[in-house]
């Protein structure tokens, strides 16, 4: 069970000159009721439920669209106060549908107003944003045919030469059948139509092992991002396992074998976090799952061969640890983000029992699993004041009103979305009447990358900040989480640096020079032209 | 590289103190522990490894697969000289299995099994239970319809006990005596879906349905309940298994017909035999009851104990109220007057 020495060596490279003690734990306060949000995820929608964040009215705060299974989809305004506490409101927006299961948010057409895709059961549809947070069904204009099944999960990226994006899409069982055990179908590649704004028909994805969660990302650095596929185990009766899709420009999808070293992996695959964590510049991918979660790691770039290491960072997560529940957990969005802005990465699970499944634990809290200097996870979920019970699915991580802070949305399945605001050193006093201030833990920068052309927000970039002594990397994805997405900042906790360097690798392959740039900072990156300042200010109020 | 040390200072002990070898250390490796059930085989186990003089050492994997190959290492590392295994993941477990073989250390797959023939599985007869439920019902009910209330069909169990009921039945079924009217797999072994189907089944045959063969108790209970919503509760003979507290004060009141209830005692006893016997050096093939078990989904043929159950019927209550299994009072409740079992009264 000892890493190999390898990563031992590098591990003491890394983490020799941290002194840091302890982590520090940021404080959550729930701020659901005061927020305004009132959305549920209902119906008999065992999977899903999932929230997309992102600005749509280019004030810098992003708005959020919460899916309702049942009940119709909704988008709330952020009205926060910059610093303060967290305050929706909800508005037509066009996205007022029934059987929405997930959200993700993307520029399909590159016009600059952010785009949605609403995985339905039933026909999927994207719409169209028309700026300040109205949108129109486009299925029709971009020649999308959204199909008929239940889709749980979706990725997006832009193909080397491509204008215009490709899309998967992951469906899971047949939900016309009383037996739905081995129904899993309906995965499918949308690739942009020849010469033409728009997609061609999708080309199926089989086999279809029940998706929960998509991500297109560089596994191996080749400049080509692959599709990975995350699949529950329940519904493909041991036939099916992970996936991992090699996608290569004007040749047809084809998965890795295990010749070519791909490991079969069989979870109930529910989530996609992906993020550099061995420092090496190649993607970790946490996947969520009943019981062990798992943290690949991989082998070698030359094959796509992944070891566990989920165990030596503790980081399984695999059971409630507080609440007194014995049985195993049932985690569904994990995100890397740094909530304590102490430069090491911290990952947030959602959790939640599928209904009533008496193996898995009914009281299931959300995990908040904080990063050590020694590069393994302690949980501090409960210490941290997020630690809910409710049967938790979708969840975006990111920050909603603008101090640097990273809050927190989920959705619960059968009850309330929630959300929390993370007031980092600040320990909140419920005898208050009056909302608390934040304290900051440590500095932080938020980026925003556009480039001119086709893929405005640079999906498929790699964002590195260089520290003191390491740098930190972060790859743009669209897809992953669990039926949830997020566009917008970019978000890094730099500990106590002043000033950073930063720079990116465009989806192209171009570089940009490094940059110096002040933290504690929004900041645009504009390709080839430099960075600017931005101060969001909700225009809400 | 200080395991490895370790594990050199126990053999050269082992080599210079024959004594000290006759001191057989068994590792247990639980997959969950704090699951009420699995108490009662510890104590089964620690009784009797207690009785052969040898030591107890155990580990809680806690739902994890990998925190259980982690223990495994550790139990090693701590001096096992025999293994017996709950697995929490049937499939994640054999890189330990490889890892005891190659540490000569005997395996007991306790209970689930693990599809590696180095190991010894012990469980109980799943077939055998679906043949005794399918007697009981049909020795109270020999012709009339039939319907089949099944486990999940994601569940191996599932199928191990529908062929053990068809052994049983499928004569009379051949010969007309009993007409299928109804056969539903259950979702998750869930009461509420069984109930649902039964439902079904009874509405689909204008509720002329005289015997109902159901797979557990848990889904005996759904199917009571759609019984009952009809009348026909304590009519129709149910079978069950798994000796719950509510079933068998069902089979107490009558309403179910047998629970077939598995002695955890006797497993934790007899695994604990086979692994210090297996620690002494007896063959897997000469260990007592030993037999051969080849039904996996990759079917292994391993060497197994396959435990005969109980058939717990009205007649056989002072069973488990003997064994301590249930309380006279959980057992009898709600029974009364000259109709009670004998262990009511």
């Amino acid at each position: 069970m000892n890493p190999p020495r390898a990563l031992l060596v590098c591990l003491g490279l890394w983490f020799s000159g941290w002194t840091l003690a302890q982590v520090a734990i940021p404080n959550f306060i729930e701020e659901t009721q005061s927020s305004g949000l009132e959305s549920r995820f209902d119906g008999d929608f065992v999977v899903g439920g999932g929230v997309a964040a992102f600005d749509c009215n280019d004030d810098g705060l992003p708005e959020l669209v919460l899916s309702g299974g049942t009940n119709r989809a909704k988008l709330y305004l952020n009205q926060s106060v910059v610093g303060g506490a967290l305050r929706f409101r909800e508005q037509t927006a066009g996205v007022e549908l029934e059987q929405v299961v997930g959200a993700y948010p993307l520029d399909i057409d590159s016009d600059g107003k952010t785009d949605l895709v609403l995985l339905r059961s039933g026909e999927d549809v994207l719409l169209r944003g028309l700026g300040n947070c109205r949108f129109e069904n486009a299925n029709r204009l971009w020649g999308f045919q959204g199909g008929n099944t239940w889709t749980t999960a979706f990725a997006a990226t832009w193909e080397k030469g491509q204008s215009w994006p490709t899309l998967a899409t992951g469906g899971y069982v047949n939900r016309g059948t009383q037996f739905p055990w081995g129904s899993c179908r309906g995965n499918a590649l949308y690739r942009p139509a020849p010469g033409s704004r728009g997609f061609a028909p999708p080309v199926a994805l089989e086999p279809s092992f029940c998706a929960l969660s998509m991500l297109f990302s560089d596994w191996n650095r080749s400049g080509t991002p692959a599709l990975r596929v995350s699949n529950d185990r329940e519904y493909y009766q041991g036939k099916g396992q992970e996936q991992l899709w090699q996608i290569i420009p004007g040749q047809p999808p084809r998965l890795f074998s295990e010749a070519e070293g791909w490991k079969r992996l069989q979870i109930w695959g529910m989530g996609i976090a992906s993020y550099d964590l061995t420092g090496t510049g190649y993607p970790v991918y946490y996947l969520t799952s009943m019981g062990d979660n798992k943290l690949q790691m991989l082998e070698s770039p030359n094959r796509p061969s992944y070891t566990d290491i989920a165990f030596r960072r503790n980081a399984t997560a695999h059971r409630p640890y507080t609440g007194g529940d014995v049985h195993m957990s049932t985690a569904w969005h994990a995100q890397f983000e740094d909530v304590n802005n102490d430069g090491l990465i911290d990952l947030f699970v959602s959790k939640g029992n599928v209904g009533f499944m008496r193996e898995a634990a009914a009281r299931d809290p959300n995990n908040l699993l904080l990063g050590k200097p020694d590069g393994t996870f302690v949980e501090v979920g409960d210490k941290a004041g997020i630690a809910s019970f409710l049967r938790g699915r979708g969840a975006q991580v990111m920050d909603f009103n603008a101090d640097g802070l990273l809050d927190i949305v989920v959705v619960n399945r059968l009850d309330r979305a929630q959300i929390w605001r993370n007031l980092g050193g600040t320990t909140p006093s419920p005898a208050s009447a009056t909302p608390p201030a934040a304290l900051p833990l440590g500095n932080w920068l938020q980026v925003r990358l556009q480039q001119p052309g086709p893929n405005p927000d640079a999906i498929g970039a790699w964002l590195e900040v260089q520290l003191a002594n390491r740098v930190l990397r972060r790859e743009l994805t669209v897809g992953g989480g669990h039926a949830s997405g997020g566009l917008g900042w970019i978000h890094f906790g730099v500990a106590s640096a002043a000033q950073v360097r930063m720079r990116v690798l465009w989806p192209d392959g171009q570089w940009e020079e490094w940059r110096e740039v002040q933290t504690n900072q929004f900041v645009i990156l504009k390709r080839g032209k430099g960075i600017q300042r931005f101060l969001p200010a909700s225009n809400q109020p | 590289m200080k395991r490895f040390l370790k594990v050199m200072v126990l053999v050269l002990f082992a080599m210079a103190i024959p004594s000290f070898a006759q001191q057989v250390i068994v590792g247990v490796s639980w997959a969950n522990f704090q699951e009420e059930r699995w108490k009662i085989d510890e104590r089964a186990i620690r009784d009797q490894l207690g009785r052969m003089g040898a030591t107890y050492i155990s580990a809680d994997a806690q739902s994890s697969s990998e925190k259980q190959l982690n223990d495994i290492d550790a139990l090693i590392a701590r001096g096992a000289k025999a293994l017996i295994i709950l697995a929490w993941d049937k499939d994640a477990i054999l890189p330990a299995i490889d890892k005891a073989k190659a540490a000569g250390i005997p395996v007991v797959a306790y209970d689930r099994l693990i599809e590696n023939d180095y190991a010894y599985y012990i469980t109980f007869d799943n077939v055998e239970v679906g043949r005794m439920q399918a007697r009981e019902v049909f020795k109270a009910r020999p012709k009339g319809n039939y319907a089949f209330i099944l486990g999940a069909n994601t569940d191996p169990n599932a199928d191990f006990l529908h062929k053990g009921q068809l052994e049983v039945l499928d004569a009379a079924i051949k010969r007309g005596d009993i007409k299928v009217v109804g056969k539903q797999y259950t979702e998750g072994w869930k009461p509420e879906v069984a109930q649902r189907n039964m439902e079904q089944i009874l509405t689909a045959n204008a509720n002329k349905v005289d015997a109902v063969v159901a797979s557990n108790d848990g889904t005996a209970g759904g199917v009571v309940a759609a019984l009952a919503a009809v009348g026909l509760a304590g009519k129709v003979p149910v079978s069950g298994q798994d000796g719950d507290q509510a079933a068998l004060n069902r089979v107490a009141r009558g309403l179910q017909t047998v629970s077939v209830w598995k002695d955890a005692r006797e497993l934790g006893r007899r695994a604990a035999e086979a692994a210090v016997l297996m620690a002494r050096g007896t063959p897997m093939d000469k260990l007592p009851g030993r037999t051969i078990f080849a039904d996996g989904p990759n079917k292994v043929r391993m060497n197994a104990l396959l435990l005969k159950p109980i058939p717990i019927t009205r007649q056989n209550l002072d069973v488990v109220l003997r064994a301590g299994w249930i309380t006279k009072q959980a057992l009898c409740q709600g029974v009364s007057g000259a109709g009670a079992p004998a262990a009511c009264r």
